[in-house]
C-alpha cells in the first residue's frame, strides 16, 4: 500500500455484539485520509460512532472490517505514537500532576532528572506551574484537563487523539481551553483528531470538520476551514465562522432532534 | 480562570485542625465512658456476688491472671506462637489469593475457569477443614497455617478480583497509549488503582485469619492463645480462660486498627476522585 496520508482509514466498519437482533453497527464503510499536522474534528450527535472511530485509531479496539494505517503500517494496538486525552481526564489519582505528566516519559525510559524537567516544561506550557505537586482531586476540572493534555504531549507523540476533552467543563473554561488547544497544536505541528459534539468548537479548531451521522455511523460531509492558525478569539466573529456554524446547525438539527426523542 | 482562584476552595473544604482535634477528643471520651460502664457493671455484679466467680471471673481477677501469665512468660510465648501462625498463613493467602484475584480480574477466561472452584470451596467454613488439616499436617504449626490460609484466601481473592474489575477502563487505556509496559501497567497503575477498593478486604481477611488461628489452636495445636484457653479450661482456671480471650480480643483490635490506619493513608487520594 502506497499512501502519503499520516492516517489512512479505508472502508472501516465496526459491529458490536452478534446475531440478527443483538448486533449494532457503530461504523459503516468509513473512508478518511488524515494528513500530517492536520487538525481533524469528528463532529456528530451521540451514537454517530465518532468516539468508536477514535478508539479504533487509538488501537483500543479493532475494526470489524477495513483497515486503519499509520505511516503505511496497520495499527495493531495502543502505542505511544498516538496518545489520548479523555473526557473524564483519566488522570492517575494517586500521582501528583508532575508524576502524571512524567508517566509516558517513564514508560519511554527517559532518565529521572530529564523527565522531571520535561514534565515541568509541559506543565508550564499548559499554565500549571506551581501546581506540580497537587493531586488531581485537589484541582479544578479545567486544570485536570490541562494536566491530561500535558501528559499526552510529554512523550512527543505523532498523533494526539482527543475524545470530547472539553465535554465535562463549564462554558467559559471550554472557550479558554479551545484557544489553548489551538495554540498548543499549531505550535507542536502534531496531527490531531478531536471528537466533539460542539459545532462551534469543531469549526473553531479544525482544518477539516468531519461531520458524522448515526445508525449506522458514517461520514456525511467534510467541511474545510477558511480560518488561519493559530485560532484567536476574534475569529469567532469571522463571517465564515458564523455562517458555517449556522449552516451545520441547520443541517444537523433534525438528527439532534431525533436523538433527543429516543 | 487563574490558577490561584481555583485552588482556594480545596483548602477551605478541609476542617480547621483544632476543631477536628476537639471532635476526636470528644469521641475518645465517649469510647472510654462506654468501656468504663461495661467493666464497671461487670465488676459490680461480680463483687456483689450476683455473678458466680466460677462461671465468670471479675475484671480484677482477669487482670491479675493476665499479670501472672505475663510474668511467667506463658502469655508471651503463646501470643508469639499465634502471631507467627496468623502472619505466615495470611501471607501465603495473600500470595495465592491476590495473584489469582488479579489474574482473574484481568482475564475473563481465567475468571470463568477459577470462579466455580472458588465458589464451591468458599462456603465450607475453616472449622470443617480441621479433621483434614490434622490428617494431613498433624497437630502444630502446619495445620494452623493451613486453616488460616483457608480462612483468608477467599476474601483476599474477591478483594483483588473486584478491585481490578472496577478500575476505570480509561485509566488502563491511558497507561497503554502512553506506552506503559506490562510491568509498569501492573505496578504503576493496576496495583495503586485497586488498593483503595482492596484494603477493606485485606483488613477483613486479617480478622478472619486471627479467628481461624484461635480455632485451629483450640483443637489442632499445642501452643498459642487458643491452646492456652483450652488448657486452662481443662485445669478449671476460668480466670485464665477469660484472660486469654481478652488477649485475643485486644490483639485482634490492635491489628485491625493498624491496618485501618494504613488504609486511611492509602485512601487519602481516593474519595474525592470518585465524585
Amino acid at each position: 500500500m502506497t499512501s502519503t496520508a499520516h492516517i489512512d482509514i479505508s472502508r472501516v466498519s465496526k459491529v458490536f455484539g452478534a446475531g440478527e437482533q443483538g448486533a449494532v453497527t457503530a461504523l459503516k464503510d468509513v473512508d478518511l485520509k488524515i494528513n500530517k499536522g492536520e487538525f481533524i474534528a469528528l463532529l456528530g450527535p451521540s451514537g454517530c460512532g465518532k468516539s468508536t472511530l477514535l478508539s479504533l485509531i487509538a488501537g483500543f479496539q479493532t475494526a470489524s472490517s477495513g483497515a486503519i494505517v499509520q505511516n503505511g503500517r496497520a495499527i495493531a494496538g495502543p502505542d505511544a505514537s498516538r496518545t489520548v486525552v479523555f473526557q473524564d481526564y483519566a488522570l492517575f489519582g494517586w500521582m501528583s500532576l508532575q508524576k502524571n505528566v512524567e508517566f509516558g516519559l517513564k514508560a519511554k525510559n527517559v532518565g529521572k532528572r530529564e523527565r522531571a524537567q520535561i514534565a515541568r516544561d509541559f506543565l508550564a506550557r499548559v499554565q500549571l506551574s506551581g501546581f506540580e505537586d497537587k493531586l488531581p482531586h485537589e484541582v479544578s476540572g479545567g486544570m485536570k484537563q490541562r494536566a491530561a493534555i500535558a501528559r499526552a504531549m510529554a512523550p512527543d507523540p505523532e498523533i494526539l487523539l482527543m475524545d470530547e476533552p472539553l465535554g465535562a467543563l463549564d462554558a467559559q473554561t471550554r472557550v479558554l481551553l479551545q484557544e489553548e488547544i489551538s495554540r498548543l497544536s499549531s505550535e507542536s505541528g502534531k496531527t490531531v483528531v478531536f471528537v466533539t459534539h460542539g459545532i462551534d468548537e469543531a469549526v473553531f479548531l479544525a482544518d477539516r470538520v468531519v461531520v458524522m451521522s448515526p445508525r449506522p455511523g458514517r461520514i456525511r460531509q467534510i467541511v474545510t476551514s477558511h480560518l488561519s492558525f493559530p485560532r484567536t478569539a476574534a475569529m469567532r466573529a469571522d463571517p465564515w465562522f458564523t455562517s458555517t456554524v449556522k449552516e451545520l446547525w441547520e443541517s444537523l438539527k433534525p438528527e439532534w432532534q431525533k436523538e433527543d426523542k429516543q | 480562570m487563574t490558577a490561584q482562584a481555583v485552588s482556594s476552595p480545596a483548602t477551605l473544604s478541609a476542617p480547621a485542625p483544632s476543631r477536628m482535634r476537639s471532635a476526636s477528643r470528644r469521641m475518645l471520651a465517649l469510647n472510654l465512658i462506654g468501656l468504663g460502664l461495661f467493666f464497671g457493671l461487670w465488676q459490680g455484679l461480680a463483687s456483689a456476688g450476683i455473678i458466680n466467680a466460677f462461671l465468670l471471673p471479675s475484671p480484677v481477677d482477669v487482670v491479675a491472671a493476665l499479670w501472672e501469665m505475663s510474668n511467667d512468660g506463658s502469655l508471651w510465648v503463646n501470643l508469639a506462637a499465634s502471631l507467627k501462625r496468623v502472619c505466615v498463613g495470611y501471607l501465603m493467602a495473600c500470595v495465592v489469593g491476590l495473584t489469582l484475584g488479579f489474574v482473574c480480574g484481568s482475564s475473563q477466561v481465567m475468571a470463568e475457569i477459577v470462579r466455580p472452584i472458588v465458589e464451591a470451596l468458599r462456603p465450607v467454613p475453616p472449622l470443617a477443614w480441621v479433621p483434614i488439616a490434622i490428617l494431613w499436617f498433624g497437630l502444630g504449626d502446619l495445620s494452623a497455617y493451613f486453616l488460616v490460609f483457608l480462612g483468608c484466601v477467599f476474601p483476599l481473592f474477591f478483594g483483588a478480583y473486584t478491585a481490578v474489575r472496577s478500575i476505570d477502563r480509561n485509566q488502563i487505556n491511558a497507561a497503554k497509549c502512553l506506552g506503559a509496559s506490562r510491568w509498569l501497567l501492573f505496578s504503576g497503575v493496576l496495583i495503586p488503582a485497586s488498593l483503595p477498593i482492596m484494603m477493606p478486604n485485606l483488613r477483613l481477611a486479617l480478622g478472619i485469619g486471627w479467628m481461624c488461628v484461635v480455632t485451629a489452636e483450640l483443637i489442632a495445636a499445642q501452643t498459642g492463645l487458643g491452646y492456652l484457653i483450652q488448657q486452662s479450661r481443662m485445669l478449671f482456671q476460668i480466670q485464665n480462660v477469660v484472660a486469654g480471650m481478652v488477649a485475643i480480643g485486644f490483639v485482634g483490635y490492635v491489628m485491625s486498627a493498624a491496618v485501618e490506619r494504613i488504609e486511611r493513608r492509602i485512601n487519602a487520594w481516593a474519595p474525592s476522585e470518585r465524585d
